[in-house]
């Protein structure tokens, strides 16, 4: 049997990246480790969404994915989303709403909102609320966050109606 | 669960190779989500089948054919006539985990709380499990004890075959939850065939307040031959303590577990006579 030494590639925020791990390294521990600390530990099982990345353009929690998985792959954190200077549409909303406030579910919450976007191109209250029900908020009880959501979605809807 | 070593082997019999020469220290990984809550520190190698094509569903005749490595966002988005596995697939877990959670890791190692086996089993459908050959195995058969012994030999699942309903078949399955990512506190499933309004066969399982996932043959005797109405549906519903165990749990007596049960298995039967009575999708 040949051992594969662990090391792992993949594309990462739109660059061909190769690093050195360990079998058992999650994916969320690696990113952090390089820097990309966008992406929270939060539950560390799977429940809160803090630490949601995109892989293939999916949502994903990175805290249950061994980085290993990430092999071939293309993964965005939430610092492929927007900077400070000129922020996402969706973080411009949040911050217009006051929608933030600890702001730790945000950066989850965003890269759930990217894999919504990304794949769908109308935007029921249903779908939304699926791709969205596995990012938690202990703070402001949604309200703000689902309005500046709504916003961006209703926005991209007019501008672009279904036949 | 240490996981030491990480491998992706070339094909299905080299994957079969590895699990065989590792033995308990092998470990399939497809989705690797039930790894991560592995309590015990034993080291063990993981053998990446994610890689292998076992990612599709085909219409292949009487059946959908449903790879073993599916996740279940895939199973959950997937349209064809008469198709009605979304339909569970959609209340299993959260997006995230809907995106890597596969077909395959839900029904190999099955977990009290698991929804599919309850779904397989009212659907009957059918394992293809790879042991050099491939073998196929009813779900009666695969469910009646752990399906985790099957793969201590290196055998690995490739595909879960669900019937296509036919016309005045019908299907239903509900799972009750307190919140969207929790373990189901019950999920049942149903399966009717009806001729007019008369009920000619019905398949009805559990999981999830039962220790282990099971078909419930006295809900099943009680609607065959039978009207398919609410009271019909109230009366089998009732006969869900003759053959299941059922549990309390935090919060939960086990009266209330029953009660709850039963009136899942109503709303369960009430979609799957509605399915069957001319739902096209």
């Amino acid at each position: 049997m040949i051992k594969h030494p662990h090391v792992v590639t993949f594309t990462l925020n739109g660059e061909l990246k190769t690093f050195i791990t360990r079998p058992d390294e999650k994916l969320l521990d690696l990113l952090r480790r390089e820097g990309y600390k966008g992406t929270k530990y939060g539950c560390g099982q799977g429940t809160c969404g803090a630490c949601t990345v995109l892989m293939d353009g999916r949502a994903v929690y990175s805290c249950l994915l061994f980085a290993m998985q990430a092999e071939n792959r293309d993964v965005r954190t939430i610092e492929s989303i927007g900077t400070h200077e000129k922020p996402s549409e969706f973080q411009q909303e949040l911050i217009d709403g006051a929608a933030v406030q600890c702001g730790f579910c945000i950066p989850g919450m965003i890269m759930s909102a990217e894999a919504l976007m990304q794949a769908e191109e109308v935007y029921p209250d249903d779908i939304v609320r699926e791709y969205m029900d596995g990012n938690l908020c202990r703070c402001t009880g949604y309200e703000k966050i689902w309005g500046a959501l709504r916003r961006v979605l209703d926005r991209r809807e007019a501008a672009h109606p279904k036949k | 669960m240490k996981l030491c070593e990480f491998i992706r082997p070339a094909s299905l019999a080299a994957a079969r190779d590895n699990l065989r020469e590792l033995g308990p220290k092998g470990m399939i990984l497809a989705g690797g989500t039930a790894l991560h809550f592995m309590q015990d520190h034993t080291p063990v190698t993981a053998v990446d089948i994610t890689r292998l094509g076992l990612s599709f569903i085909k219409p292949e005749g009487d059946f959908y054919n449903i790879g073993a490595a599916t996740p279940l966002a895939d199973i959950q988005r997937y349209r064809a006539p008469r198709w009605a596995m979304h339909e569970i697939c959609r209340r299993i877990s959260t997006h995230q985990i809907r995106n890597v959670s596969t077909i395959g890791g839900n029904v190999c190692r099955v977990f009290p709380w698991a929804d599919l086996p309850v779904v397989l089993l009212a659907m009957d459908a059918r394992m293809a499990i790879y042991s050099g050959k491939e073998q196929e195995f009813g779900a009666d058969e695969y469910f009646a004890s752990q399906p985790a012994k099957r793969f201590l030999d290196g055998n690995i699942l490739t595909s879960v075959k669900v019937p296509a309903l036919k016309a005045h078949h019908g299907f239903g399955s509900m799972k009750v939850v307190r919140t969207q990512a929790s373990f189901a506190l019950v999920t049942v499933a149903a399966r009717l065939e009806l001729a007019g309004n008369v009920i000619q066969a019905a398949r009805v399982a559990a999981g999830s307040a039962i220790p282990f996932p099971r078909r419930l043959p006295s809900v099943e005797a009680a609607l065959v031959g039978r009207e398919a109405v609410a009271a019909v549906f109230q009366e089998a519903a009732a006969q869900a303590g003759r053959d299941a165990p059922w549990r309390g749990r935090e919060g939960m007596s086990p009266e209330y577990s029953r009660h709850l049960a039963e009136v899942t298995i109503q709303d369960a039967l009430e979609r799957a006579a509605t399915f069957a009575r001319g739902r096209t999708e």
